[in-house]
């Protein structure tokens, strides 16, 4: 087999624009760095991975769609490209924001892990092949590891590091361990062979086995209950762009690698025939994760862990997403991931200004925050919106879209419809929690002496831009949707 | 000549409001700076609004469409666009036309309030829904606009909100045109489940196309109604409202406690326009039951008939007010049953004409009351006024203009040219002449009342205070007057029936008729008549003081009182469905809060339990129980397990576990 290596540069410019933009970051601070302050080389590996970035997202917007490329192992169709336009964007706005909030003395350390972590999902976003997505996996994996304990100063960061790198660790092994037993199933390493392999024989047990492992190996990225213990003390610790990172563009990246291997490689083999082996257990999945995820963060007093149990919740609702995709295509489900990353990013880059201003944890941090800040509080009121799906914020078509495909896949009887009628309940549970937020934020008098708070420019320019394409996706759905 | 690109027509009605959402965060300390914004938007519009008609214009009988994909849901997709055509660009000019005057007026009549850039910023909304509802091609866009200029018709009525009748009748406007709203929205979606779409015109998929049009109009529903029947009622509903029709006019008297340019330009010239606009541009559809004889009513009956009542009750009780502002209002009713009464007999591009100057010379009327209400320091009651004739000339001369049109002096205001083609119409109507016949009683108190409001406010002497130190207002106030003046005299000169042009182009297929000599002969007497009464009555004896009684108060005063208290629509509203609705309200709170609440907190309860306990064995019990078990990983563990909450090792044992469970899950799923 030849591979036609121009082909291959056109397929991967957007990668090789991330790695050559972190090697250069990394390179030049070493080569200039010394003597000067280290706000001035935060801002200048800042500036520099903002700028791979936006050509990374140029080189994606360039590429037209084109079938299989470098044999096979990638496929650039319309997921992939609104896959990684999307992580790419969610990057772009947690890098804007992090000069002026995260004072960190190895920014450009921290610049370099980002762009390799945001090279990894791009590759996710399109990989056909088990050992790419794999690898892939486990380089954006790894550097988020190392984001998530990067600050060296808090005890906090360190444990976050340890136990998502603890977790990530035994969840890449369940998942190598379910792929090469579809290796060994099928003889295919590519999605197409995995799936003629498996046309050709019966469901057997160990098939089954596989499948349930690759299910632990994405429940843990996506945080869907009981593979989600970590994320609470994750998000909590880790710094809070790294973990806006963690809770948005990661989710995207894994769940087209999720979608692309369920529907391409382990699918039903005839539309009317019975369902595919996964079907049962991803059902069980997303049920738990909204039932824990949202009665879970009822409970909670601090504002992140609050946040990492409403991803748990969302990740019940992506679940029925992918459930329900073989029927109404990516579409509705990637729209979902991506305005509830966009929201979340706002979510924790609002802490992560707070963070650089004294500190924000419990709820009883953020009171009266419109006094101090009307334009955190602002955006923190848009996305906690959305994030409950409250018109007219992304977040509410995301829901609509998803839970009308679910409801239409076979009424209110059958197995998605009655997750989705759960979904909508438990949607009510879910203001309620948003809204105590949103008390503090918007009702409570500050705290005696609190002092204005300063948003950096960066920072402001990032959360505008945030709410700006929540709403814009919330008021023309199409602008993504059309993309499919 | 340039014309607009059909692609382009979002631009119109987004630049007022990009400029209102701009205007919002602009500090309030610079009120220039918001008011400057909105009159260069507005002006942008007006450019590209002219353009537009141009377009439009070149060929009447073509409609240039552009619809876009707003999303898509499942296998369908909902689907908005635009549309040029010669009635919706016209009106487009002139609400931008019009509102450009009376911005400009604004400038003046504001220019000491501390929240003018407020002001600016609802006008400006206003304007951008108010075009985009012109140019819409969906009705559902059409919708959106509709339900917007009503919230800026309601934030704008409730301008002054520290006084309690401005807030009350903000209110009021609000919750009574949202009940024609819910039979609109009805009607919308009626006619989505009946064709489709909400398109107009879609390349003969749109509603008002021969094939739907054909496939309502063919299938009955309840009453033997024919289903366009039944849906043109419904819509009907939503103009009703909208357009002050009764018995749904309450709202628009009230709603003259806003500041007077707004009155002039939503409660005048345009917003309550709209509905008479809904009922030209769905016309096909209303009109799509009269090739069934046997159906048991036509949809356009109905609209004449209320038209017609609308027009003498609204004339009827003008003759009676002492507001200046509220015989304009009501005299506004009046004239929008005509408009109504028109498009139910057929006639939609004499309605529309109507509109046209209608909203033209309104809008002079009411600017000019604003001139008189700003020169006298807030003086409204047309008793406490008088002898305004030398002290404010502009003024004078201006409404007297505008008075004229409105009372339809003949041949030289345009008042005249369009009532002539609305009777006409009416005479013309082969269901009934009872329309007519009510429509010239409603001409000759028209003249009657607009005399005793001229005769009131500018003959005599001074009878109050502020009319006696009244000075002209400034000449950003006057200029709008002029201009306004001029064109309710030569607007006039677009429809005569010897040259119909404003017929001929909103409708390719418009005929004119001969034989209207006699009509003309017959409406002239009737406002020759109504002057000539309200002058001898008014004018040739101005009353002395201000406490004097009303003339007609002491010839018929039972009529009169009634007349003054508008005929009780609402007491008697107040009586029945104000008290009907208080006691549901009650009678639904107390359900809420005896059994409603204590379900939900009992519910609640639950929920938060729930969630304790979730959180509770998701930490402590689960973990715990894990720990116990590995407690010989544990010890090696200790220094990194150790931490403020979850445990690690159980976290993973967890992990397994849930592997365990769904393997097994998935196994004897398989094996059954």
């Amino acid at each position: 087999m030849t591979i036609d290596y121009s082909e291959l540069l056109h397929a991967f410019r957007p990668e090789a624009c991330l790695v050559a933009g972190a090697l250069l970051v990394l390179g030049l601070d070493l080569a200039t760095g010394r003597g000067r302050t280290a706000e001035r080389r935060a801002r200048n590996a800042a500036l520099l991975g903002l700028l791979a970035l936006a050509a990374a997202l140029a080189a994606t917007f360039a590429a037209a769609p084109t079938g299989p490329v470098a044999a096979g192992t990638m496929l650039l169709d319309p997921l992939a490209r609104v896959t990684r336009t999307g992580v790419l964007g969610l990057a772009l706005l947690v890098l804007a924001a992090t000069p002026g909030t995260l004072r960190l003395p190895h920014a450009a350390e921290y610049v370099a892990l980002l762009l390799f972590a945001t090279a990894g999902f791009t590759l996710m976003a399109g990989t056909t092949s088990l050992l790419l997505g794999f690898v892939a996996l486990e380089l954006a994996s790894v550097a988020l590891y190392l984001l998530a304990g990067f600050d060296k100063s808090r005890p906090e960061s360190a444990e976050a590091a340890l136990k998502y790198f603890l977790f990530g660790a035994v969840a890449a092994a369940f998942l190598l361990f379910g792929f090469s037993l579809l290796y060994g199933l099928t003889g295919a390493l590519e999605l197409p062979g995995i799936a003629r392999g498996l046309a050709a024989q019966p469901v057997s047990p160990l098939l089954l086995v596989a499948v349930v492992m690759v299910l632990v190996g994405f429940g843990f990225k996506a945080a869907a209950a009981p593979f989600h213990l970590w994320a609470p003390d994750a998000y909590q610790g880790a710094p809070a762009p790294a973990a806006a990172l963690i809770a948005s563009a990661a989710k995207l990246a894994g769940l087209a690698f999720f979608l692309r291997l369920l529907e391409s490689g382990l699918t039903a083999p005839a539309a009317d025939g019975p369902p595919a082996p996964w079907t049962g257990a991803l059902a069980v999945l997303a049920t738990l994760s909204l039932v824990v995820g949202n009665l879970a963060a009822l409970g909670q007093g601090n504002v992140r862990r609050l946040l990492a149990y409403s991803a748990v919740a969302h990740a019940g609702a992506l679940l029925l997403g992918v459930l329900v995709s073989g029927r109404a295509g990516p579409g509705p489900v990637v729209y979902y991931a991506v305005t509830y990353g966009l929201a979340t990013v706002g979510a924790f880059l609002v802490l992560a200004v707070l963070d650089g201003q004294g500190g924000a944890q419990a709820h009883a941090d953020l009171a009266g925050l419109r006094r101090r800040s009307p334009l955190l509080a602002g955006v923190l009121a848009a996305c906690l919106l959305s994030l409950a799906g409250i018109p007219p914020f992304a977040g509410f078509l995301g829901k609509f879209l998803v839970f009308a495909e679910a409801l239409k896949a076979g009424g209110p009887a059958s197995l998605p419809g009655a997750i989705a009628l759960l979904a909508i309940a438990l949607s009510a549970v879910a203001l309620y929690y948003y809204l105590i937020v949103l008390k503090e934020a918007l009702v409570r008098a500050p705290a005696p002496g609190a002092p204005a708070i300063r948003v950096p420019a960066g920072a402001a320019l990032s959360l505008i831009a945030t709410v700006a394409l929540l709403l814009a996706l919330g008021l023309l759905p199409d602008l993504l949707l059309r993309r499919f | 000549m340039m014309h607009l690109p059909v692609q382009l027509t979002w631009l119109i009605p987004t630049l007022p409001a990009a400029a209102a959402a701009v205007i919002a965060v602009v500090p309030a300390r610079r009120p220039g700076l918001g008011a400057g914004l909105a009159l260069a938007a507005l002006a942008g519009s007006l450019i590209l609004a002219v353009l537009a008609l141009g377009g439009a214009l070149a060929d009447p009988a073509t409609r240039l469409t552009h619809t876009f994909t707003w999303f898509a849901v499942g296998h369908g997709a909902i689907r908005l666009g635009w549309l040029l055509d010669p009635l919706g660009t016209l009106l487009a000019v002139m609400v931008a036309a019009v509102g450009l005057l009376i911005f400009t007026f604004s400038l003046g009549y504001l220019r000491e309030d501390p929240r003018a850039k407020q002001f600016f910023c609802f006008l400006s909304l206003f304007a951008g829904a108010m075009l985009g509802l012109l140019l819409a091609n969906s009705l559902l866009l059409l919708f959106v606009c509709w339900e917007l200029v009503g919230l800026a018709s309601y934030l704008l009525i409730g301008f002054w909100f520290q006084r309690p009748a401005a807030a009350q009748a903000a209110r009021k406007a609000f919750i009574t045109t949202r009940i024609g709203d819910l039979g609109l929205l009805l009607g919308l979606v009626w006619l989505q489940d009946a064709t489709g779409t909400l398109l107009l015109f879609d390349g003969g998929r749109g509603v008002l196309e021969a094939e739907a049009l054909s496939t309502l109009a063919g299938a009955t529903t309840v009453g033997g109604l024919a289903v366009s029947t039944a849906i043109g009622l419904l819509l009907f509903c939503g103009a009703a409202g909208k357009s002050g029709q009764v018995p749904l006019h309450v709202w628009l008297p009230d709603a003259m406690e806003g500041p007077t340019p707004v009155s002039a330009l939503i409660h005048a010239a345009t917003m309550v326009a709209a509905g008479v606009f809904l009922v030209a541009r769905v016309f096909p559809l209303l009109a799509a039951d009269l090739a069934l004889p046997l159906a048991p009513v036509h949809a356009l009956s109905v609209v004449a008939a209320v038209g017609a009542v609308t027009s003498l009750f609204g004339a009827a009780v003008a003759v009676a007010q002492d507001d200046i502002k509220r015989v304009l209002a009501f005299s506004t009713v009046s004239q929008l049953g005509y408009m109504m009464l028109a498009a139910g007999t057929g006639a939609w591009t004499a309605a529309i004409f109507h509109l046209l100057t209608h909203a033209c010379f309104k809008a002079l009327l009411f600017l000019g009351a604003g001139s008189v209400i700003h020169a006298t320091h807030h003086e409204q009651d047309i008793r406490r006024l008088g002898g305004l004739r030398e002290r404010l000339p502009v003024t004078g001369a201006t409404f007297a203009v505008g008075m004229m049109a409105l009372a339809g002096v003949p041949f030289l205001f345009s008042g005249f040219w369009s009532k002539e083609a609305i009777l006409h119409a009416a005479h013309g109507w082969a269901v009934s002449q009872l329309p007519f016949l009510v429509a010239l009683a409603a001409v000759a108190l028209t003249a009657f009342y607009m005399t005793r409001l001229l005769a009131e406010v500018f003959a005599g002497a001074p009878r109050g205070h502020g009319a006696e130190t009244a000075h002209e207002s400034p000449a950003v106030m006057t200029i709008p007057l002029v201009v306004l003046a001029i064109a309710s005299v030569s607007l006039g000169f677009l429809g005569t029936p010897w040259w119909p042009w404003l017929q001929r182009t909103l409708d390719p297929t418009f005929k004119a008729e001969a034989g209207g000599a006699g009509l003309m002969a017959v409406s002239i007497a009737l406002v020759a008549t109504g002057i000539l009464a309200g002058w001898t009555r008014y004018g040739r004896h101005p009353r002395s003081d201000a406490r004097a009684p009303d003339p007609l108060a002491r010839s018929v005063p039972r009529l009169h009182g009634a007349l003054a208290a508008r005929l009780g629509c609402d007491e008697l509203y107040a009586a029945t469905l104000g008290r009907l609705n208080a006691a549901l309200a009650a009678a639904a709170s107390a359900l809420d809060r005896s059994v409603w609440d204590g379900c939900v907190r009992f519910l609640a309860r639950l929920g938060v339990y729930a969630g304790i306990v979730s959180r509770e064995t998701d930490e402590k019990a689960l973990n715990g129980g894990f720990n116990a078990a590995g407690d010989g990983l544990r010890a090696s563990g200790r220094a990194y397990a150790r931490t403020q909450t979850g445990d690690a090792h159980g976290y993973v044992w967890m992990l397994a576990a849930g592997f365990v469970l769904l393997a097994l899950g998935a196994l004897l799923g398989e094996a059954r």
